[in-house]
């Protein structure tokens, strides 16, 4: 979906590493000897942040998982998957979570042979959205303070 | 009717904990409620908190049988996209049985949309249940969509046994 893509680097820089970051980041790097055609040793990263459940306290959701492809297969994905995990329990998390999209079946495997289990399909949990004019609609109709 | 909202103050954890049970009830997932009103204290109302609430209160003349003037709430915090950019997402939205119908749910997640607009927040997300009608009939009334059924995106979970696994270096 990369025409859906809105932000910049800049972006990035300001939310991320900031006093009150949104999110936080793990990166995997290769050595300079094993750099990708075009040169790159960072090959790999997971992007997540701190959420809240009412009923089980602090969790930690996984925004982004990516290995490039020429990388995978080595246990890069597993190690930054892992990486987060234990942050998580470091910091008292109860729960991480994350989204795949339904057509992903090596993303589905990959996570369901890591344990997680699909809430939508075993519990009929469904992602809702406002965004562009319906959030603005939404947020005009606010009660004055 | 007449009701207000206005943010949450800690003071308010003992009617979230009550409303946050009711909910779960109204889910059918009240056995999974593992928090007290002491973690929502600490959790929401100390130096960094991990969410923000906004309560609904109807004046003394309107309360419940049991007393209660606090009659709804929404809890959020604030996530990220790493395709759109900031965004608030709304955990909780509960509006009492008796007290529906009122504009009073309308009110609360009008005023999260509000909040995350003025922190340049792009989408406004949550969760709902495939089951659950007329939450869904309210949600989609007021001009949202559904993710996982418009794109096919699931919600997955890593927790218990499964995440100390994961994290076993």
């Amino acid at each position: 979906m990369p025409d859906q893509v809105l932000i910049s680097y800049k972006e990035l820089q300001h939310d991320g590493f900031r006093q009150n970051p949104f999110f936080q980041c793990l990166l995997a790097e290769v050595l300079e000897e094993h750099k990708s055609k075009e040169g790159h040793t960072i090959v790999g990263y997971a992007l997540y942040y701190y959420t809240y459940s009412t009923w089980k306290g602090p969790s930690v959701y996984l925004e982004d998982l990516y290995v490039m492809p020429e990388f995978r297969g080595k246990g890069i994905g597993k190690n930054l998957l892992s990486k987060v995990a234990q942050v998580a329990k470091e910091k008292h998390c109860a729960r991480l979570q994350m989204s795949v999209l339904d057509w992903n079946t090596p993303s589905r495997d990959f996570y369901a042979a890591k344990g997680a289990q699909d809430l939508t399909v075993s519990e009929g949990w469904h992602f809702i959205r406002f965004d562009g004019q319906a959030l603005d609609n939404l947020a005009n109709e606010a009660p004055k303070d | 009717m007449d009701f207000s909202i206005r943010a949450a103050n800690v003071e308010d954890c003992k009617d979230i904990t009550r409303m946050i049970m009711e909910l779960a009830e109204y889910e059918k997932m009240s056995d999974h409620v593992k928090i007290s009103q002491k973690d929502l204290e600490q959790d929401g109302f100390s130096k960094n908190p991990f969410f923000h609430g906004i309560i609904a209160e109807v004046p003394e003349q309107h309360k419940t049988k049991e007393g209660h003037t606090k009659v709804g709430y929404a809890l959020y915090f604030y996530a990220y996209s790493s395709i759109k950019g900031r965004t608030i997402y709304m955990e909780d939205l509960y509006v009492m049985p008796e007290f529906r119908g009122k504009g009073i749910g309308k009110a609360l997640m009008s005023k999260v949309a509000q909040l995350g607009l003025a922190a340049a927040c792009a989408q406004l997300n949550f969760t709902v249940l495939d089951w659950n009608k007329s939450s869904r009939d309210f949600y989609f009334s007021q001009g949202c969509f559904n993710v996982t059924s418009d794109q096919g995106y699931h919600c997955m979970r890593c927790e218990g046994e499964a995440l100390e696994h994961l994290a076993q270096p």
